[in-house]
C-alpha cells in the first residue's frame, strides 16, 4: 500500500524498472507550470522554471526578462500599456 | 514624425516607460536617442512620439540633452563611472622566530636522561 501522503495527485507517477527487474511506480513532484500574461494569455518567456531550489540559487537577472513588467505581462502587453501611458502624459 | 529634437517614450526593452529626445536620425527606420535612456541606436518601432519637440542640434551632446530635461522635469540617465580598485597583492607572511620558547621542551627530554645520572648520583651519598 503507498504511503498516505503519496496518495495526493500534486505527485506524478512514473513507471521505473528496479534492478530486479520488477516494474513499481515512483511519485515524483510535478515541475511549477510556466507563467502567463493575463492580458495577451500568452505563455510567458524568459521567465525561469524549475523547482523552488533549483530557481532559489538563480541570479536576478536569470529569473525574469529585466524590462517593466518583465515575469508578469507579456512584451506585446506591456506595450499597448505603455504607449496609453505615454499618451496620457505627453498628451496633458 | 520622428524628426530630430522630438520627444518620444521608449516602449521596449529594459528602458521601456523612460522618455527619450531623437538626436539624429540614421535612415528611415533607425534614430539615435538620448535622454532618460542609454544614448543608443533605435528602432522606431519602439518608440512612441509625443507633440512635443525640443530646440538642440543633430549630434547634440549628452550634457545639452541633460540640461533640458531637467528644465522640463524628466529624469536623466546618468552612469557611474567605473572606480579601478587596486589589485590584490599577495603578501608573503613573515616567520615570526619564537625558539626561545621552544628550546625548554626539547631540553626536557634530555633531562630525563641527566634525571637518571642525577637520580643515581643522589642515591650514592645515601649508601654512605
Amino acid at each position: 500500500m503507498v504511503g498516505k501522503a503519496l496518495r495526493s495527485r500534486s505527485f506524478r507517477r512514473i513507471k521505473v524498472k528496479v534492478p530486479g527487474g520488477r516494474v513499481v511506480v515512483s511519485f515524483r513532484k510535478r515541475v511549477p507550470k510556466l507563467g502567463s500574461c493575463h492580458i495577451t494569455g500568452e505563455k510567458l518567456k524568459g521567465v525561469s522554471r524549475g523547482f523552488d531550489y533549483q530557481v532559489r540559487n538563480m541570479s536576478k537577472s536569470s529569473k525574469r526578462p529585466s524590462r517593466p513588467y518583465g515575469g508578469v505581462l507579456s512584451s506585446r502587453a506591456m506595450r499597448l500599456l505603455l504607449k496609453e501611458k505615454a499618451r496620457r502624459t505627453f498628451g496633458e | 514624425m520622428f524628426d530630430i529634437g522630438r520627444i518620444v517614450m521608449k516602449i521596449a526593452g529594459r528602458d521601456a516607460g523612460r522618455e527619450a529626445v531623437i538626436v539624429d536620425t540614421i535612415d528611415s527606420n533607425y534614430v539615435l536617442i538620448d535622454g532618460n535612456v542609454r544614448r543608443k541606436k533605435c528602432n522606431v518601432n519602439h518608440l512612441e512620439p509625443s507633440h512635443k519637440k525640443i530646440d538642440i542640434k543633430k549630434g547634440a551632446a549628452h550634457e545639452e540633452i541633460a540640461k533640458k530635461f531637467e528644465e522640463l522635469g524628466y529624469g536623466v540617465w546618468s552612469t557611474k563611472p567605473k572606480q579601478v580598485g587596486e589589485k590584490p597583492v599577495k603578501v608573503r607572511k613573515e616567520k615570526v622566530e619564537e625558539p626561545a620558547e621552544k628550546k625548554p621542551k626539547t631540553a626536557k627530554k634530555k633531562i630525563v636522561k641527566d634525571a637518571e645520572v642525577t637520580s643515581e648520583k643522589k642515591a650514592e651519598p645515601k649508601k654512605k
